[in-house]
């Protein structure tokens, strides 16, 4: 199995949602702007609760937020 | 730069300069021949002392000057997000983790100089050499990590 990688939409939930900054989502989940604009970039994963309170936030389902590839699967 | 970052950053300037601090003093106290227990346990109580108290104060110095520099540029007062989350504790962690292979590393190749028949002296002032450089090489792989991300 090749190397997974996450992704996510937080940046188009954001926009979706009267352009929610990302100070404003950080501190709704609990979790610096860093943080969030790391997410953003692909350049971390979240854990598995910080993953839900996304979701949460956005009310929408977590496989809305974020997918989940491996890299012999064609994107 | 976040908080943290800024901090990581504060203690890699110091631990460098005590890294090089250290290496050139124990270099004058060979070449002046005065290479003992008496000078070499002096020179780790600067450390120490220089280590705790130069971290403290360059710490709150940084911020109080950022803070400054924020005002002066956008008017606004500066946000300190002090809070450490799950991806700064995750960084931390493979930080530490590094600091501690290194140092690991870094005993036995102290110890190795007893093979060697060379006084306890070395092993004592490597063993200092390496506690430091563990410590610059985490700093390093820390801020590398919030850079690139994992």
């Amino acid at each position: 199995m090749g190397k997974g990688r996450i992704g996510n939409n937080i940046r188009k939930l954001r926009f979706f949602r009267d352009e929610m900054t990302q100070q404003q989502l950080a501190e709704k989940v609990g979790v610096t702007r860093q943080t969030i604009i790391a997410m953003e970039q692909d350049k971390y994963s979240p854990s598995l609760e910080l993953a839900f309170r996304i979701a949460r936030i956005f009310e929408v389902p977590l496989e809305e937020v974020f997918s989940y590839h491996t890299e012999d699967e064609s994107i | 730069m976040s908080f943290q970052q800024k901090n990581i950053a504060v203690s890699l300037s110091i631990f460098t300069i005590i890294l090089a601090f250290y290496v050139l003093r124990i270099f004058q106290l060979v070449q002046g021949e005065t290479f003992n227990a008496t000078n070499l346990f002096r020179l780790w109580g600067i450390i120490a002392i220089v280590a705790v108290i130069g971290t403290i104060v360059m710490t709150i110095l940084t911020h109080i000057a950022g803070g400054i520099v924020h005002k002066v540029r956008t008017n606004e007062d500066p946000q300190i997000e002090d809070i450490q989350d799950e991806r700064d504790q995750m960084i931390d962690l493979k930080g530490t983790r590094v600091a501690y292979t290194f140092s690991s590393i870094g005993v036995a190749l102290s110890m190795l100089t007893f093979v060697f028949g060379q006084p306890p002296l070395i092993m004592f002032s490597l063993l200092i050499f390496f506690g430091v450089l563990s410590q610059v090489v985490a700093d390093i792989w820390r801020l590398n990590l919030y850079r690139r991300g994992f």
